[in-house]
């Protein structure tokens, strides 16, 4: 076993136990500082894989930009800040039940694809060729028009957003 | 850089910049003259659908491939175009009566429109999930648009919750079918199927995951939970254009893809279908039977309408019968289209702030204070029961005929015999209307009276000859058939 793979290892289960706590732990406070944890075994997870921009992107994006969002968030509504209500109702058991068949269904339909048991290729050297990735975003040939509508999409859920949270004057 | 792929989607594209433009106008617009967005955004939807018909029934490709102008899409997109000015007329004087108007209902319209029209030009599973986003977020938005309004804003966030679920569905489907094949794009897909080099397990999940997220979007039972809620909450101008516009975008995608994609799929998909037509037929119409709120009545309703269109659709993977399950589901789509705009303007007409106006009781007496109204309802009524020598009976005919020559003359059964149950709850209100004594109160606008009206007429005369219509249905082929 190499250090890579006890790093793995050890950055696996780091990541999936702190998973576990973001949806079993009681208060919204703790429940957010633990994903930041899951985000950071993620952006490990990505640099061992040797793709630096998706480590950064990780990084930067995810714990950087969202994580902090949803922290602004859960102090600025104070009820769910001290919100100490049960995390489960009745159905918990029949729920993992299902949820624990449909994850071991998915992996036994998975496992009889050969793409299942590959080895994780690693980036080519020479890095993950962000030129080429930055221009097929805006090439007529590559992805410009799944590109645009996605920032069309960002527009309307901020006008949503925005009409939803806004002030009222009248009345 | 190529222009000719800027070309086919002018209206698209037009579409989206006159949005942008009207977000950005409507600031000047003072408050209590917004008139003048709608008048604006009208305008834009009728530049677009003379774009849109310009294109004609030639065949063009753009973007590699990614998107697709064929009758069709065509077809549909005019379809969503008048759905839109509908969703309009329908709502400038109700948005001013219940103090709710903003400007920023009718860019947001047009945006659900344009993600609505790219649907119909997708041919590669990331348009397709971009499009289902593009036209459910504004949904989103406007079914709260009532903001001060619980029920509003519960609807807005079930349909959110339950919408980015189903979203989720379709994502892990298109993931599921690009890791069987490697391709996203639908000739890549279908190439790859018709080789044997993918995987058949994770193509049948990710096809059943994507069938279950589009039958989110299009109230299929048993994913259709959401609908009367949201159905009821949302405004009903907003309503109206939610039941044909995402139900009639969804049915497009759920054609589209099935039939060039999944064509040799239809051995295991068509019991599933089979099961989910009847299910959506039965219980639709079931439910139905014990509403007393004119909106949740509709709601139901429009479920067993989406039945009804499923049914056609299940005999897919037959060649001979496939052109005729288009056309005969295109066709259905118009008239539910026409039939449910008259429906609601009449509602429309009826309702009061604060959700009043909305019980079957309300219209007691209609048909003598208000002989003009009680009868288009009436029209749009018998309509969707099908009954013949209206719009709505051809349609069901061209329905369950396809059902039967593909072979499934039971679902034929199953469809008239919920229809039959259907007669009694239209025809209910239809009772209501003429026969019990009351003083119902209506709002006098010109805008959904002249909806109505229009509606009225079109699904009389077009009953009387539907020749024109199916022409234009059975013309607009999909590319590769």
């Amino acid at each position: 076993m190499t250090i890579m793979q006890i790093i793995f290892l050890i950055t696996a289960s780091v990541t999936l136990f702190a998973a576990l706590m973001v949806v079993s732990t009681r208060k919204m406070m703790h429940a957010a500082m633990w994903l930041i944890l899951v985000l950071f075994g993620v952006t490990i997870t990505f640099a061992l894989l040797e793709t630096r921009f998706f480590a950064i992107v990780q990084l930067v994006i995810y714990i950087g930009a969202i994580a902090i969002l949803i922290i602004f968030a859960v102090m600025l509504t104070r009820r769910s800040m001290n919100a100490d209500v049960p995390q489960v109702n009745r159905n918990w058991w029949l729920v993992m039940v299902s949820s624990l068949a449909l994850f071991v269904g998915l992996v036994t339909v998975m496992s009889v694809w050969e793409g299942f048991f590959v080895t994780a290729r690693t980036a080519p050297p020479g890095g993950e060729n962000l030129v080429q990735l930055g221009t097929a975003l805006v090439d007529p040939n590559g992805f410009v028009l799944p590109f645009e509508v996605a920032s069309l999409v960002l527009l309307a859920a901020m006008v949503g957003a925005i009409y939803v949270a806004a002030e009222r004057k009248e009345k | 850089m190529n222009l000719s792929d800027y070309y086919a989607i002018t209206p698209l594209v037009f579409l989206v910049c006159w949005a942008i433009f009207l977000l950005l106008v409507d600031l000047w617009i003072p408050a209590g003259r917004k008139g003048i967005t709608a008048l604006l955004s009208a305008a834009g939807l009728l530049i677009a659908l003379v774009l849109v018909l310009r294109s004609g029934e030639q065949v063009l490709t753009a973007f590699e491939g990614s998107v697709v102008v064929d009758g069709f899409s065509v077809f549909l997109s005019v379809l969503f175009l008048v759905s839109a000015l509908a969703g309009i007329a329908l709502a400038h004087d109700y948005l001013q009566r219940l103090g709710l108007e903003r400007g920023e209902y009718y860019p947001l319209l047009l945006i659900s429109t344009s993600g609505m029209m790219l649907m119909t030009y997708a041919y590669d599973l990331i348009e397709v999930f971009l499009a289902l986003e593009l036209l459910s977020i504004p949904l989103y938005i406007l079914a709260g648009f009532s903001r001060l309004n619980l029920e509003s804003e519960e609807a807005s966030l079930k349909y959110f919750l339950l919408g980015a679920f189903s979203s989720g569905f379709v994502l892990y489907g298109v993931g599921l079918v690009f890791a069987a094949t490697g391709y996203t794009d639908f000739p890549g897909i279908a190439k790859a199927a018709q080789n044997g080099s993918l995987n058949p397990t994770l193509f049948l999940i990710g096809a059943g995951l994507v069938l279950t997220g589009f039958g989110f979007k299009s109230a299929l039972v048993p994913f259709h939970m959401w609908s009367p809620d949201v159905y009821q909450g949302a405004p009903s101008p907003v309503t109206a254009f939610m039941s044909v516009g995402a139900k009639a975008a969804g049915f497009a995608a759920l054609l589209r893809v099935f039939v060039v994609v999944f064509p040799g799929m239809s051995v295991n998909l068509t019991p599933l279908l089979w099961a989910l037509a009847a299910l959506t037929m039965f219980v639709g119409n079931i439910v139905a039977l014990v509403q007393s709120n004119i909106k949740r009545l509709l709601a139901y309703s429009s479920i067993a309408h989406s039945g009804y269109l499923l049914m056609a659709f299940v005999p897919y993977g037959n060649a001979s019968v496939r052109s005729d399950a288009i056309a005969g589901m295109l066709f259905y789509l118009a008239a539910y289209c026409l039939t449910t705009f008259g429906a609601w303007a009449v509602v429309i007409a009826l309702e009061k702030a604060e959700g009043k106006g909305l019980e079957l009781e309300d219209y007691a007496g209609l048909g003598h204070r208000y002989p003009f109204l009680a009868a288009t309802m009436t029209i749009f009524l018998l309509s969707f029961t099908g009954v013949p020598l209206t719009l709505g009976f051809w349609g069901k005919f061209y329905l369950f005929s396809t059902a039967v020559e593909g072979g499934f003359w039971q679902l034929a059964l199953i469809g008239l015999l919920t229809s039959l149950i259907s007669a009694y709850y239209y025809l209910r209100v239809v009772v209501i209307m003429y026969m019990r004594p009351g003083t119902p109160q209506v709002q006098r606008n010109f805008w959904p009276l002249l909806t109505s009206g229009v509606g009225a007429l079109a699904v009389v005369i077009l009953g009387i000859a539907p020749g024109v219509l199916l022409n234009l249905a059975v013309s607009a082929l999909l590319k590769g058939l």
